[in-house]
């Protein structure tokens, strides 16, 4: 790896990336790819589990992307990047090496202090689950410290599944119940079929509703019936958070375009419990 | 704080502009250009819109000749003084890329020093509101507070005009403007005497007027004054009812007006560039042939098209009647919450220019009325 | 009663577990316990629906079989809920297969003789319809979520 390029920036300044560099690249699925990123120079930046970043790839622009692995002691990090628009198709094809600008982090993290002493439960729909590893990464360093513990994934197809190298290590802890769904099955797939709120029936028994602290990251849909089928097993709407994605450009509520009703998700969010978010999630493009 | 008031002359507004650019300072203020009235630098007081007025109603703008010299004898026009202290387009950075790394030139901060001649009432507010977010949010903007910081702000008290598309009275933003200037003017237009009353709102102000020719005001300049001022707000064209707006709205998120408006509205945009407070900008990244160098550029943006919602290949706000509604309820409701005040101050822009003469003052009132939640009338 | 007995399986699950004793006695009386090995068929598409399985574990694949491409999973069952409904509607044949893709046991109740319980005693008839119609409902609802198709590729705007 070449030399760490030299930046002059402020700290200050809250708009100037801090340059990294790419120092592994897997591939997750057909359009997803986890990088892991290294600092290129002093001093790091810090960051907690359900937070985001702002990743620039040079030349081309900057998006949002949640921290699948916070940063470790020398500040290593690690994103999962799904290619849908020019920005993410580049960062995606960056290789071990390349430069990559880095602002944050950003917004709310998941409320691990809530979780503590309570059963948990995980709730992941595709790429949802990114920002989520990172939650049960930090569940799992303190596992004493929650009560049950239980992840419930969806995916479009088995191949879709992320994380699957380090999956097979997190079902056979038998302090973690993670449970995997697929819309559609491929000839070799033995799991469950369905839809993810439908998991949340399933593992009701085993945990206490009024003692429940749930996650949930996926696509909104999937988020809103989750929700119900969570509501109905009697978990409170201030113990369910949601993790939301929108347009965000600035990430400190400067640029206006997250906005949700009061909400700037950016700072405000992106995790939400949902008794403050219904008056205005489930209204129609608001 | 008014720190006591003197008056000068009509002729010595010259001198007022002189001294300010003697102390370093970039006049920035009224003038006619293409048939409106703008704020651009001033060389001298020549520039100013002297004999002019405007007449305006909802889409509605013509420039009048007066029949007298009044310098600030007009409402406001098209620009605001955003434009000055969030400057678009900006380049945030410029880097380049090198054999080992990228190397970041970001072109050294030049903070111009600008005085702003002419500000209302209304538009004094509207700073206060951009204060707020971009100097007392969790991030500070550098690029505004720099500018901020060291504008020399000059008033202008609204008389000598009517003021059909204003509304500052019911937001309680205007007319008079009572604090957060340095000096602040009211024309006095009087048969063979033409002068301004000057109040002097800082200790820079009244450094500034030691200048400037001035006698001390008397009680019968205060009066007249007061007076000219007084009759602006009673001539006020229109009002908005902020009285339990922000709850009215929220419980009417599904209100049969929004379509309505989303019939009539064009998306333009136009609305949020004349907005005073309208804040929202977006960050393009530029890059030259050889790919090598790039610049990030922020430049205001408008919640009125598709793209501004845009996300991982979809827009969250589709139709025309979530842009508006998005629009309106962030002047009106969700900006309460977020900042404390209202995202309107009553300047009357919006209606103004609105190409199809949307009304903001008339929709709220229809949108805040109750009978939201769908329902009819019968 | 026994741990294996039809009616200590009624008493353990949750399609069951509230009714009375009378209730799960009679129950009990036309029903059975069945254990189904990884890839047994528990019904089959065309056969007629005789039964109604309350799955007690395991895992049953509800699916389809596509010439050319074998069986295609639609939604898998888990041991607490139920398959097969076509027997309420009698005389009518299996709309899919319903395979075991784990060792699965089963409560297996006879659909003549439910329906004919029904008629006799409607309350608990119309009782148990109405948590066979929720399940028909969730599963609807699922294969409808399935079809939105939700974490395919964004559809970029045109």
């Amino acid at each position: 790896m070449t030399a760490p390029g030299p930046v002059l920036r402020s700290l200050v300044d809250p708009f100037h990336p801090h340059p990294y560099r790419v120092v592994a690249r897997r591939r997750e699925t057909s359009d997803t790819v986890t990088l892991r990123l290294c600092p290129a120079t002093d001093p790091y930046l810090p960051g907690s589990p359900g937070q985001f970043m702002m990743l620039t790839a040079f030349g081309i622009g900057e998006v949002p992307i949640s921290l699948s692995r916070v940063p470790d002691r020398s500040g290593m990090l690690e994103h999962t990047i799904r290619a849908v628009g020019s920005v993410t198709r580049h960062l995606v094809a960056l290789r071990p090496g390349d430069w990559v600008g880095v602002r944050g982090p950003f917004g709310t993290g998941w409320p691990l202090d809530l979780a503590r002493g309570r059963d948990v439960l995980l709730v992941a729909g595709g790429l949802g689950f990114a920002p989520l590893r990172s939650a049960l990464e930090a569940i799992l360093e303190r596992r004493q410290d929650y009560r049950r513990v239980t992840v419930l994934l969806g995916a479009r197809t088995p191949s879709d599944v992320l994380y699957r190298q380090i999956l097979p290590r997190w079902q056979r802890r038998n302090d973690v119940d993670l449970r995997v769904t697929v819309d559609r099955p491929d000839e070799r797939w033995r799991g469950q079929v369905g839809v993810v709120p439908q998991l949340v029936s399933q593992v009701a028994p085993s945990f206490e509703p009024t003692e429940t602290v749930a996650f949930i990251c996926g696509p909104d849909v999937m988020m809103r019936f989750t929700v119900r089928e969570l509501q109905r097993h009697g978990v409170s709407d201030d113990r369910i958070f949601l993790s939301l994605e929108r347009n965000m450009q600035c990430g400190v509520g400067l640029c206006g375009h997250c906005q949700l009703g009061p909400f700037f998700l950016c700072k405000d969010g992106p995790v939400l419990p949902y008794s403050r978010l219904m008056p205005f999630y489930e209204v129609r493009e608001l | 704080m008014a720190r006591g008031s003197v008056v000068i002359e009509s002729a010595h507004l010259r001198t007022l502009i002189l001294t300010l650019q003697r102390e370093g300072y970039q006049v920035i203020g009224p003038t006619v250009r293409d048939g409106s009235i703008v704020y651009a630098e001033l060389s001298s007081d020549g520039d100013l819109p002297v004999g002019w007025t405007d007449e305006q109603e909802a889409g509605h703008y013509r420039l009048r000749r007066r029949d007298d010299q009044a310098v600030f004898g007009y409402a406001v026009g098209p620009h605001s003084w955003k434009r000055f202290l969030l400057p678009s387009p900006f380049v945030l950075w410029r880097a380049r890329r090198t054999a080992d790394g990228v190397l970041e030139e970001t072109p050294p901060a030049d903070a111009p020093r600008y005085a702003f001649l002419g500000v209302r009432s209304c538009d004094l507010h509207a700073i206060r509101v951009l204060d707020r977010i971009v100097l007392a949010g969790t991030a500070v903007d550098p690029i505004y507070a720099h500018r901020r910081e060291q504008a020399f702000i000059v008033t202008v008290q609204c008389a000598n005009f009517a003021p059909r598309t204003c509304f500052c009275v019911s937001m309680g933003t205007g007319p008079r403007a009572t604090a957060g200037y340095d000096l602040a003017l009211t024309e006095l237009l009087e048969p063979g005497a033409h002068r301004f009353v000057v109040e002097i709102g800082s200790e820079r102000g009244a450094n500034l007027l030691a200048h400037v020719p001035h006698r001390p005001a008397r009680a019968a300049d205060l009066r007249a004054a007061e007076q000219a001022i007084a009759r602006t707000a009673t001539q006020m064209g229109r009002r908005l009812d902020t009285n339990g707006l922000k709850a009215a709205l929220y419980a009417n998120l599904e209100h049969p007006r929004w379509n309505d408006v989303a019939e009539r509205c064009l998306t333009c945009g136009n609305c949020t560039m004349v907005c005073p407070t309208c804040f929202c900008f977006s960050v393009e990244d530029r890059t030259d042939l050889s790919g090598n160098v790039t610049e990030r550029v922020r430049q205001f943006d408008v919640c009125f098209t598709t793209a501004f919602t845009y996300t991982a290949g979809t827009s969250h706000r589709h139709s025309a009647r979530a842009r508006y509604r998005q629009w309106v309820l962030h002047k009106l409701a969700t900006w309460v919450d977020q900042f404390g005040t209202f995202g309107c101050v009553g300047c009357g822009r919006c209606i103004t220019w609105c190409p199809v003469g949307i009304d903001i003052t008339e929709e709220a009132a229809v949108l805040s009325s109750r009978r939201g939640a769908g329902a009819e009338d019968t | 009663m026994n741990e294996s007995s039809p009616e200590h399986a009624l008493r353990m699950h949750p399609f069951t577990a509230d009714l009375n004793d009378e209730q799960l006695s009679e129950l009990a009386r036309l029903a059975r316990v069945a254990v189904y090995e990884p890839n047994e068929y528990l019904l089959r598409e065309g056969d007629p629906a005789t039964a109604f399985y309350l799955i007690v574990s395991g895992l049953v694949s509800i699916e389809v079989f596509v010439p050319g491409h074998g069986a295609r999973p639609l939604q898998t069952v888990e041991g607490g809920s139920a398959v097969g409904w076509s027997w309420i509607l009698a005389p009518s044949r299996w709309e899919f297969d319903a395979r075991a893709l784990e060792r699965t046991t089963a409560l297996v109740l006879d659909g003549e003789r439910l329906r004919q319980l029904f008629v006799r005693d409607c309350c608990l008839g119309l009782r148990l319809v109405q948590r066979l119609l929720f399940i028909v409902a969730e599963r609807l609802k699922a294969a409808r979520l399935q079809l939105l198709d939700l974490y395919g590729p964004p559809r970029e705007l045109p």
